[in-house]
């Protein structure tokens, strides 16, 4: 490194701090947007069930379908809005989305309980919404797995006969959506304020013709990229603090696996992110196209391809193949190892690598396509 | 080929040519800059001058033909060209939330100066141009003359010997071009040799020699009074008055060469240069226009100007050249 390469790598940082501060739209976008987006997501985005209203048909209206009812609303993950004397009055709740789960419980179900019959209880589901439907599915068969192993239990039938499953959630055991989500949202805030900063700044050169006088200098291309990218590089590091402060704090997601091993992840990622925002305003050289081709190259991918809410095994070859190639799917395995598993190098290498490999390749690709000439 | 300081010429053009696709901006250009010497590159928008200035600088890569500057080659090391010059672009591209001395101090960098060279030089082209109680003053916040005089400070901030201007007066009051012009030739002075484009044709006059380029071709190349002698011979004079008269009656007088509408008369040449305001008088007295006033008129630029581009073949390839 040229002392020249310094001077003017470090003229080109010192100006784009300048620009920074003096511009406030920026500094509320850099620590305004985590704030909101961990808030909104955080709260928002849930997969835990809780007081989900139903309604109730109870036609057996007997200790047994009352002590079922029971076992449904007792963990606070179902509760009774209404109560109806007919199966086909639960339709019109769910046509008018009051409500999406019904329970209908037909005559005799007691009895045949006493008799040591099948008996059989309805769920209704509004499939319409298939998050809530599954969600609540699955925990209402829970609830009648462990419903029947009790009724088995007192009638001594089960014995050493069946098989007991033990489920042990490991790493997150409360099934708390936050910290599956926390580690994801870091991932997301990073992707689009890195790209969309980034690719404002370097277009908005072209379009006022600095970019220009710039080019009149001796300062090479690689220089104006680091140059730019610098400054951006701290400013995501803040943010970084900032999410998993707040995660921690707010939403009680720990970090159990090195701090420093997070940062330097986030590092690469972040470097990745914003060489990506300089490729594409180096490309589209306009304020306008540059913004929007940054959200939705940065946004889509991490919110749906990255195995942030849903994941990735479950999705086609082609969508496969574009998750393979995105930093946000590698940088989430590293925050939801480092964060939740406790994971080290050891386990976490191969996604580092992947960082790496990806924030060489756009900072190389967009130095390359960064004519210094203006034809 | 020698450097700044030598004897020969200090920009060598020889059948510089830059085409975007079909369009030829700049037609097989060749001219000579000699040190210490201002040359004015005029015409009209879209006639090549940006384009060729562009190339000189390194900025745009010539399609044919070579262009020599400081004796380094602008097609083969247009980063070498960079360090030896001064470029100030068509749009003053100053950093509008930054500071006069923000400006000056990124770049400097960006030549690479730094520490107390760059503070001492900083320093010295703010009192150059008379900034230097504006140092602290956001360059959003200049007016623009003065703007203009920052983006000139920031060109020659690193001393280069040669500078490149591009329309440097563009949509600047008289006033401040003037004191503009007055910086640039004291930075001539001092020994910089200065290359110029501009539309502004009273500009013209403060160049050492004018190139006049139309539809991408260098027409015309020489000092001001050769171009005049040469492309507007013979005499003017301006003709005003109750009876002036009309032009096509006027271009029918003997000895009247050319007639051009100019405010509420005429530019009228005489093909002789001998010919006086009392000759004309009595001429115009017989045609039936008594009473004109006639001035001595000393040609401008701009009757050059008018001259060539009249004279000059319909554009080929052009899309429309504005007058």
């Amino acid at each position: 490194m040229s002392r020249g390469f310094l001077i003017r790598v470090g003229a080109l940082a010192r100006k784009e701090i300048i620009h920074i501060i003096r511009d406030v739209r920026v500094i509320y976008m850099a620590l305004g947007l985590p704030v909101v987006m961990l808030i909104l997501f955080g709260y928002a985005v849930s997969f835990d069930l809780d007081r989900l209203p139903f309604a109730l048909v109870d036609q057996d209206r007997t200790p047994a379908s009352r002590r079922l009812v029971e076992a449904l609303t007792g963990s606070d993950s179902f509760t009774v809005a209404v109560r109806l004397d007919d199966p086909r009055a639960v339709e019109p709740y769910f046509r008018s989305n009051r409500l999406k789960v019904g329970l209908v419980i037909p005559p005799g179900f007691g009895r045949r309980l006493q008799r040591g019959e099948v008996a059989e209880a309805q769920l209704l589901l509004d499939g319409a919404d298939g998050t809530t439907t599954s969600i609540a599915l699955g925990y209402a068969a829970g609830v009648g797995q462990a419903e029947t192993r009790r009724l088995l239990a007192k009638t001594g039938l089960l014995g050493d006969l069946g098989l007991r499953d033990r489920v042990r959630l490991r790493f997150n055991p409360g099934m708390k959506s936050a910290r599956f989500i926390v580690p994801g949202l870091i991932a997301a805030i990073l992707a689009i304020m890195a790209v969309l900063l980034t690719a404002l700044t370097v277009a908005r050169e072209w379009e006022r013709g600095s970019m220009e006088q710039l080019f009149a200098t001796p300062v090479r291309r690689v220089e104006v990229v680091v140059g730019k990218l610098l400054p951006y590089v701290a400013i995501g590091m803040v943010q970084v603090l900032l999410v998993v402060a707040m995660g921690s704090l707010v939403f009680a997601v720990p970090v159990t696996g090195s701090l420093g091993l997070l940062f330097g992840a986030a590092l690469l990622f972040l470097l990745g992110m914003l060489g990506q925002g300089v490729f594409i305003s180096v490309v589209t050289r306009n304020q306008q196209v540059a913004t929007q081709v940054g959200l939705l190259s940065s946004m889509l991918p991490t919110l749906l391809l990255s195995g942030f809410l849903t994941p990735v095994e479950n999705m086609p070859l082609l969508l496969r193949a574009i998750a393979a190639i995105l930093p946000a799917r590698y940088f989430i395995q590293v925050l939801r190892g480092v964060m939740l598993k406790g994971n080290g190098l050891r386990e976490l290498w191969p996604d580092l690598l992947a960082l790496l490999a990806f924030a060489l390749a756009m900072v190389a690709i967009s130095t390359a396509r960064f004519k210094r000439r203006l034809d | 080929m020698s450097g700044p300081t030598g004897a020969g010429p200090v920009i060598e053009v020889r059948d510089l040519t830059k085409r975007f696709g079909a369009f030829t901006a700049v037609d097989r250009v060749g001219f000579e800059v000699h040190a210490g010497e201002i040359l004015g590159y005029l015409g009209a928008n879209g006639a090549g001058k940006s384009t060729t200035i562009r190339m000189l600088c390194g900025l745009l890569a010539p399609t044919a033909g070579t262009a020599l500057v400081a004796g380094v080659d602008v097609s083969r090391h247009p980063q070498k060209v960079k360090r030896l010059i001064g470029y100030m672009s068509q749009r003053f591209s100053l950093y509008l939330d930054l500071s006069a001395a923000e400006n000056l101090d990124f770049f400097g960098g960006a030549q690479g100066l730094a520490g107390r060279r760059l503070r001492a030089r900083s320093q010295a082209v703010l009192e150059q141009v008379g900034l230097l109680a504006h140092r602290d003053t956001r360059t959003g916040d200049l007016p623009g003359g003065w703007r203009q005089r920052l983006a000139l400070a920031c060109a020659i901030l690193h001393e280069p010997h040669l500078l490149f201007l591009d329309e440097p007066t563009a949509g600047v009051d008289p006033v401040s071009r003037r004191s503009f012009w007055q910086l640039v030739r004291g930075l001539v002075r001092a020994g910089t040799t200065v290359l110029v484009t501009t539309h502004y044709m009273d500009e013209a006059e403060y160049c050492d020699r004018v190139g006049l380029m139309v539809d991408g071709r260098l027409a015309a190349l020489d000092t001001p009074a050769a171009l005049k002698a040469r492309l507007v011979p013979g005499r003017l004079f301006d003709v005003h008055g109750p009876a002036a008269g009309s032009r096509g009656r006027l271009a029918a007088i003997a000895g009247i060469q050319h007639v051009e509408p100019f405010g509420a008369g005429f530019h009228v040449r005489m093909a002789d240069p001998s010919v006086g305001a009392g000759d004309l008088a009595g001429r115009l007295d017989a045609a039936g226009f008594p009473g004109a006033v006639i001035d001595d008129l000393e040609p401008s630029l701009e009757e050059v100007f008018l001259e060539v581009v009249e004279g000059w073949p319909a554009p080929a390839n052009a899309p429309e050249v504005p007058a």
